[in-house]
């Protein structure tokens, strides 16, 4: 009966943009409404790892599926993508996944972060400044930050429940004693608004400050965990530390061997069998932005003046009380 | 100058085109067609549909088709697919005690109503490779093996539409009942029930809750027994196979009786809204393993065996036989049983079954992970440059003076 | 399917009631849950969902979109008493959603409700300490919202998450205990209720981890606020 009433009073559901056979953005319409309710929840108590009913994706767990899932449940025809992999958008799972969001939902898609609506991410941010009207959505294999010092989760919920992250402290306090720093150099925990301690997914630390009152919305999928959790705009995002052990990103000597930049996530290329290597940088779009403006390796200072620091008009935006992010600064 | 790699898309589509040609082998030799695979693997397309959640063996026979025959692969695709499909309802539940049997046999009574029936199986086969079938043809299954050289050996002839004409020594009753007319079989546990000898599957006044369906909702811990035995049901064979045996080995105090294997096809019945009385949408094939186990007692109650329980779709003993050993190493706790190892540890157990996300989190390392290798360099070099500083000009343990706070 | 349908409102869909959803169930539905997600992660951010020519009885557009947009077999629905007792409504949405209805405010996972007609804000689900998600989404049709709330004396100043600074709100109709009662459940998060305030075809959310503060208006709230502080 419903589904005869149906046809007559709902036009058929797009199926243009989609691929043969299957919905808009692959999931189905329960499933998404599944993931928005709890996505919804996520968001009304930052930091928090909402369950949900997590969807068999057409791509391995632990590739993806969950920021894939979210991605499904927020893009529209509107959008468009940038998906990324280790801060490019050229590496195999990126265009795999970019792939799968053109061709199920027929959205565009780009490279440049500075037009995209909706960034999938593993393991970076993007050096550019999110804007307010960007979504940032993270890929997380293990969502529970607790989960290698307590693996089961009904003690990890308890944590949480009690506010009770003493256990972390010990870890990171014992690093301290053993190397004199903490060496936690990616995956490094966080508080979110003071209550949640939170994984913030296997980015580097280098990009921890720039989750802290970022202007988008930082969306976290972990698929076969089965965990949603969000971070809203403008909010309070703190890495863990110690009053005299402060937290501290990544600094390299070198600059990137293509733009020149000093200030952003490199990686080290091996150049030859020597061993002999060079430094690029991570985020491909940003690096050919500034080749584009006109900074070269030989010319680091650039030929137009220099563009802002990225993560500049976030330190400005620090509260008073924030005291932490000074010393965060690198 | 160094220019960034680029080239994922291409290498991409070059992978695919080589996994096909690689999939498709030597087309000197016909290809295989998802049929064949469908009635000649039988046993492999219902492992498929087991771990994919669907019951369609055409399907599952196509997932195999286009894994290459990788179990784990094949189960992966049937269930990206099951995930798109629309609910149209929620069958009642099936009444395995209505069976069409084609196989039943019980391992602690050496005769009961409605017999044992062998039907079809590998138990009592000699594992001697029948090079027979090398060679194009049925080779072996038209001559009947001689039940004295090969005790047990289903004597089959299925082209007089009889299942299972077992040849069994002593201990079992020949069967030769065919599939339309079976004399009524009751569950052997329920036999033993009669008596008071084992638990009830269901308290008194205990009414049936419809089953949180675990691909629709998060499981939270403890998770009721439903969705650990839907989590088993789809948990990978080998993993759940191997715990059992660790159960059995005394990493699980468990001892059991096979109390009765049953396979055969069961009605599946759906209660649409505007009619509101049960219809037949079509029948399954079923695996179902109840297993008797060590008894329990206490002031209050006297000594009863317990139950462990195991289903699964298609010809499925092991797995059914699996699920119903871990099945009751996981009941430990309700019973009041020391919780000391893996197998009754419900979150250990329950969040590793899935070969899909097994496979998914081991194959994830096959990704890049530049980044965060990067960042450990990073670390390492940063750790030991400080460690030779020191080393050099020894100092103060700084880590004493280290504070707390967040 | 664990939902347990109430046997109270099992009766029939009356097709004769029945009206159109959305044009593009798939597209609109997008459309809106944006909406709803930015409203929720901002804060006091007016929003406007208007892909809808008719509405169901008393529903005003935005309410009857999330509804369309959020609503199914899987969510149980409490009505406030007219809602609840009009069959537009009840048609519309058990046809529309498929959703069950109960009867009691707290074994809802949303809570739709007139603005005179609100339950008490400690009769819904506040969700439990492990499981703070578990807790009901309380839709209220209001009169109206603004952001401007100068000449309001039912305005908040409103901080948290999602909020650069303050933002200003006010949503008119809400009855003082309600707005007591929501500004002291603050105390108790991360266990809370998140509200969505329907007015016409605008929306504005207020999660439990925005924190409230009467603007200068609103004198009783503010003197009972300090004396509980007290």
């Amino acid at each position: 009966m419903s589904s005869q009433l149906s046809s007559q009073l709902n036009k058929p559901a797009t199926q243009t943009a989609g691929a043969e056979g299957y919905n808009f953005a692959y999931l189905d319409e329960q499933s998404k409404r599944m993931l928005r309710r709890a996505m919804l929840k996520a968001v009304a108590i930052p930091g928090y790892q909402v369950p949900f009913g997590g969807r068999e994706m057409p791509l391995p767990h632990g590739w993806g599926t969950g920021g894939m899932q979210l991605t499904a449940t927020v893009i529209g025809e509107a959008d468009t993508l940038k998906v990324i992999d280790q801060g490019a958008d050229d590496t195999t799972n990126a265009v795999s996944i970019r792939r799968f969001f053109a061709k199920t939902a027929g959205v565009e898609t780009t490279e440049h972060t500075a037009d995209a609506s909706l960034i999938q991410t593993r393991h970076r941010i993007p050096e550019r400044q999110l804007r307010n009207d960007q979504i940032l959505i993270y890929q997380v294999p293990i969502p529970e930050p607790l989960r290698f010092i307590e693996p089961r989760e009904t003690e990890t919920r308890k944590m949480h429940a009690l506010r009770e992250y003493g256990a972390m402290q010990v870890k990171l306090y014992e690093d301290v004693a053993r190397f004199g720093h903490i060496a936690t150099s990616y995956d490094y925990p966080v508080m979110v608004n003071d209550r949640y301690m939170m994984d913030p997914s296997p980015i580097p630390k280098f990009d921890n400050p720039k989750m802290n009152q970022m202007p988008a919305l930082q969306l976290f999928g972990a698929g076969f965990e089965k965990r949603i959790y969000a971070v809203p705009p403008y909010t309070k995002v703190m890495s863990l530390d110690f009053d005299d052990y402060p937290f501290e990103v990544q600094s390299w000597e070198e600059s990137c061997s293509i733009c020149g930049s000093d200030h952003s996530f490199l990686d080290e290329v091996i150049m030859d069998d020597a061993g002999n290597k060079m430094f690029v940088c991570s985020d491909t779009d940003y690096c050919r932005e500034r080749v584009e403006q006109g900074f070269t390796a030989e010319n680091p200072e650039g030929q137009q003046g220099l563009t802002p620091e990225p993560n500049q008009s976030q330190q400005e935006r620090k509260t008073q009380d924030d005291t932490k992010a000074e010393e965060m600064a690198p | 100058m160094y220019v960034a790699v680029k080239g994922g898309e291409k290498a991409i589509d070059n992978a695919h085109a080589l996994m096909r040609e690689q999939r498709r082998g030597d087309t000197a030799i016909a290809e295989l067609s998802v049929e064949q695979i469908k009635q000649q693997l039988p046993l492999a397309v219902d492992r498929v549909m087991n771990e994919g959640s669907v019951y369609d063996p055409e399907l599952a026979a196509l997932a195999l088709k286009q894994a290459s025959g990788d179990s784990v692969e094949a189960i992966f695709l049937l269930r990206a697919y099951r995930t798109t499909l629309p609910r149209f309802g929620y069958s009642e539940p099936v009444d395995t005690e209505q069976m069409q049997i084609e196989r039943r046999i019980s391992g602690t009574f050496k005769d009961l109503p409605g017999g044992q029936v062998l039907g079809s199986t590998y138990d009592y086969t000699h594992r001697l490779l029948d090079f027979a079938l090398l060679a194009e043809g049925d080779s072996a299954l038209s001559e009947p093996e001689q039940a004295s050289n090969n005790m047990g050996v289903l004597q089959s002839d299925l082209s007089a539409n009889n299942v299972g004409v077992p040849q069994f020594p002593s201990e079992a009753r020949t069967e030769t009942k065919t599939s339309d007319k079976l004399e009524a079989c009751p569950r052997v546990l329920e036999l033993l029930n009669q008596e008071g000898l084992i638990e009830q599957s269901r308290a008194d006044g205990e009414e049936d809750i419809t089953p949180r369906d675990l691909t629709r909702q998060p499981v939270n811990y403890p998770a009721e027994r439903a969705v650990r035995l839907q989590n088993l049901i789809r948990g990978d064979e080998g993993f759940l196979l191997s715990l059992s045996y660790a159960s059995m080995r005394g990493y699980g105090d468990s001892h059991p009786f096979a109390g009765e294997m049953r396979s055969g096809l069961v009605s599946v019945e759906l209660v649409p809204e505007e009619l509101g009385f049960p219809i037949e949408i079509g029948e399954v094939m079923l695996t179902e393993c109840e297993m008797v186990n060590q008894f329990h007692g206490s002031k209050d109650q006297p000594p009863q065996f317990t139950r462990g329980y195991g289903i699964a779709m298609g010809r499925a003993e092991r797995k059914a036989m699996s699920v119903a050993l871990v099945e009751r190493a996981l009941r430990a706790e309700e019973l009041g049983e020391a919780v000391n190892y893996p197998t009754q540890d419900q979150e250990f157990v329950l969040s590793h079954t899935d070969c899909v996300s097994a496979n998914g989190f081991v194959s994830h390392l096959k990704l890049p992970h530049y980044v965060d290798f990067q960042s450990e360099l990073e670390m390492i070099r940063r750790l030991r440059k400080a460690a030779s500083e020191a080393s050099a000009q020894p100092s103060e343990d700084k880590a004493d003076t280290a504070g707390e706070k967040i | 399917m664990s939902v347990q349908v109430n046997s109270m409102n099992r009766g029939a869909v009356r097709s004769d009631l029945l009206m159109a959803g959305f044009d593009d169930a798939v597209q609109d539905a997008q459309k809106v849950f944006r909406k709803v997600l930015k409203a929720m992660s901002e804060p006091g951010t007016i929003l406007t969902a208007d892909l809808t020519d008719k509405t169901p009885g008393a529903l005003n557009k935005s309410s009857w979109e999330i509804a369309l947009t959020l609503f199914d077999a899987d969510t149980k629905i409490w009505l406030s008493p007219t809602l609840a007792g009009d069959d537009v409504v009840v048609s519309n949405l058990r046809f529309h959603c498929q959703c069950p209805m109960v009867s009691e405010p707290a074994e809802a996972d949303f809570a739709l409700a007139l603005a005179d007609e609100l339950p008490e804000l400690k009769t819904l689900n506040w969700g439990n300490s492990e499981y703070p998600d578990q807790s009901t989404t309380l839709i209220v049709q209001v009169e109206a919202i603004t952001n401007q709330v100068q000449d309001s004396d039912e305005g908040w100043c409103l901080t948290g998450p999602g909020i650069e600074t303050e933002r200003g709100l006010s949503a008119k109709g809400l009855p003082y205990s309600f707005r007591l009662d929501l500004v002291n459940s603050r105390k108790r998060f991360p266990l809370g209720v998140d509200c969505v305030f329907c007015a016409d075809d605008q929306l504005v959310a207020l999660p439990r981890s925005t924190e409230i503060k009467p603007s200068d208006n609103e004198d009783g709230i503010r003197n009972t606020t300090q004396q509980e502080a007290n």
